[in-house]
């Protein structure tokens, strides 16, 4: 099953962009005024919904030939591409993006083709699968863990690296209480949301230095 | 490749001179028709890249532009538009980019930095004060009988002296200057570690386009470079940028976290750079300092990490690692040899001998200076990739321990082992150890461009 390694699974879908020459601004322009001005931080819908460990929606306008001779070549339409590393089963997966982000879902695909709406959750599933192709290989961002147990576990990694740096050279039987006492309190914190735990990066990241 | 022709190219770009005197004059040009005077006056002064011969010189003298200079000196638009975009628009821009920002933010800068008008770096090397000021006067007067430039500011930089002997030492006591790359055709004393791995485990030189426009680089291509291809040719990019160094809150820091670090204090300050102060690699030997390594060509840069993948020996955050991974990505170092820059440059400042008080407020640090290409991917990438940032290293968010930009929050993980002396060890709290006070993007061109610029012959048809 190439687009599941192991419990994680890799989603492409491509939804053709509707094309209306009365439309303005365009429909593929509109998807792109909603995209960059949402949040990538712990507001980003795909944070706010379950399971994603990331995503990515491009509009793709057209292909465009690199060579010699230079040949004009066109897709059949512009198309919305979203990628997605989520905890799969895909219709799990989709059942809890119609359920948290039924608006943003609808602001982006209402300017695709035959978008039928979130509400509708059958139709929703039938849609997306319609528009789904073969992944075959993917960017593994995770060891084979939920989102869930990666949030757990990058809560664990920062708290114990704290704990370390904090208390090193200790006594040793304050060494043990301490210890003691942050893991009841570790054990005792609840699950972070997504998108909180990345540190905020003054750096402009990006473009052709990376 | 055969030599490259010495007698047309810089000699700062060829060959650290190795004269502990130097003064950065900084230019302002206000007439193009005159300044073009003064370079074309200059050309007569500027030092080449050609053999000594008949024995080292007293003094040397260089030259480079910032894209504002070239601006003033009326180069054809069509020439000004093919620089580089980030050579266009200077460091003071790329701020964001590198990294530049809190403390190290343009609007911390020294006045001269903060306003945009250098056009051009003077640089001056000496063996001695009195020559160093002897030049330094020939240069002013070509600047007032052509009435071409005036003089914004000068920065001095010199060899630090201990115990009444220069060295090559920085401000914090560590060695500085080992690692600078060897490229093809340029005639130097090849050393292994210096230029690209091989896969049979040999050191060859790195492609000259890594240093040089107009020559293939390690991709096989040109360098971008500006048109026409005679005005870039020969010439390269420089950074400079002036570092003040905390030297109070360096030695503060490593004497309050040292006590808590089995392996003792020189051995925590040796982990932070991977080098010994005397500059032995720990990678080399880890559990002493060597001169005899040091002193010897063949061993004093030649080392990888491949053997130390988790860092017990030379921390995987550790300066020199960060900065020149060797093989530490795999793919027999491949990944690197596309980042790669030469670094000229000497301190400023007064030292302060070990025990005796220092302050951070002194003027006081390194001018350093970087030679490369492309600065978007040579030095732009070193300082946002791996001085900025861990992710390359697996370090996360972490940054170089004294180069990083840390606003308090730095944390730097010494991996260890086992034994006793050589205990895993967390230094957190990172304050800058190192602070930026300006600097900017420099075109170091050619003797035939230097020449085609003072004479106005620069034409991009």
């Amino acid at each position: 099953m190439p687009n599941q390694n192991g419990k994680v699974y890799g989603l492409t879908i491509l939804s053709p962009i509707i094309d209306d020459e009365t439309a303005i601004p365009s429909h593929d322009l509109q998807i792109r005024n909603y995209l960059a001005k949402l949040p990538t931080d712990e507001r980003s819908p795909f944070a706010l919904a379950p399971a994603t460990h990331l995503t990515r929606l491009v509009v793709m306008d057209d292909v465009i030939y690199v060579g010699m001779p230079a040949c004009e070549e066109h897709l059949k339409s512009k198309y919305l591409i979203w990628e997605s590393n989520c905890d799969g089963n895909l219709n799990t997966y989709l059942t809890g993006l119609a359920a948290s982000i039924p608006e943003h879902l609808d602001a982006i695909w209402s300017h695709c083709v035959g978008y039928p709406g979130a509400s509708n959750l059958q139709a929703f599933i039938d849609y997306m699968k319609a528009c789904q192709l073969e992944t075959t290989f993917f960017f593994a961002a995770v060891n084979d863990k939920s989102v869930t147990e990666t949030l757990r576990a990058l809560q664990t990694q920062r708290a114990v690296s704290d704990f370390i740096a904090n208390h090193q050279g200790m006594d040793p039987a304050r060494l043990q209480s301490d210890f003691n006492q942050f893991l009841t309190e570790l054990n005792a914190k609840p699950t972070p949301r997504a998108g909180i735990l990345t540190p905020y990066r003054d750096i402009k990241t990006g473009g052709r230095n990376e | 490749m055969s030599n490259l022709n010495e007698t047309d190219i810089q000699g700062f770009v060829l060959r650290g001179y190795n004269m502990p005197f130097a003064r950065y004059l900084f230019l302002h040009f206000e007439d193009a028709a005159r300044a073009a005077t003064f370079v074309h006056r200059l050309m007569g002064e500027v030092t080449t890249g050609q053999r000594w011969d008949s024995g080292k010189p007293q003094s040397t003298v260089n030259i480079a532009f910032t894209h504002r200079g070239l601006v003033a000196l009326n180069l054809p638009d069509a020439t000004l538009l093919s620089f580089p975009v980030e050579f266009q628009q200077g460091m003071k821009k790329r701020a964001e980019i590198l990294g530049d920002t809190g403390r190290n933010a343009p609007d911390q800068w020294d006045e001269l930095w903060r306003e945009d008008n250098v056009h051009a770096w003077l640089g001056v090397n000496a063996s001695s004060p009195e020559a160093l000021n002897a030049r330094c006067a020939d240069m002013l007067t070509i600047m007032r009988e052509t009435n071409g430039a005036i003089l914004l500011a000068a920065q001095d930089a010199a060899a630090l002296v201990f115990d009444g002997i220069p060295t090559t030492k920085e401000h914090f006591g560590y060695t500085d200057g080992f690692g600078n790359p060897d490229y093809l055709g340029v005639e130097r004393s090849v050393q292994p570690g210096q230029g690209k791995l091989m896969p049979n485990g040999t050191w060859a030189p790195l492609a000259t386009g890594e240093l040089l426009l107009g020559y293939a680089d390690e991709a096989g291509e040109l360098p971008v470079a500006p048109v026409p291809h005679i005005l870039a040719s020969n010439g390269t990019f420089m950074v400079y940028r002036k570092l003040h160094q905390n030297l109070a809150t360096f030695r503060t820091y490593l004497d309050e976290h040292a006590p808590f670090y089995s392996g003792g204090k020189e051995k925590l300050a040796s982990k932070f750079i991977g080098r010994w102060r005397d500059g032995t690699p720990i990678e080399l030997s880890p559990d002493h300092p060597d001169q005899s390594i040091t002193q010897d060509p063949n061993r004093s840069t030649n080392f990888t990490f491949s053997a130390d993948p988790v860092g017990t020996r030379c921390p995987v955050g550790a300066h020199v690692r960060r900065v020149n991974p060797r093989d530490a990505f795999g793919f027999d170092g491949k990944l690197i040899n596309r980042r790669r820059i030469t670094r000229r440059g000497l301190p400023y400042g007064t030292p302060v001998p070990e025990g005796e008080p220092a302050s951070d407020t002194d003027e006081r640090g390194v001018i350093f200076i970087a030679l490369n290409a492309n600065l978007s991917r040579q030095f732009e990438f070193v300082q946002q990739q791996w001085i900025n940032y861990g992710n390359d290293s697996r370090l996360g968010n972490e940054k170089d321990m004294l180069l990083g930009n840390h606003t308090g929050q730095g944390r730097f993980v010494v991996q260890g082992d086992t034994a006793g002396t050589n205990p895993p060890f967390v230094c957190s709290n990172l304050p800058n150890f190192v602070e930026l006070r300006g600097g900017d993007y420099f075109f170091l061109p050619s003797i035939t461009a230097l020449g085609m610029i003072g004479m106005g012959l620069v034409d991009p048809r």
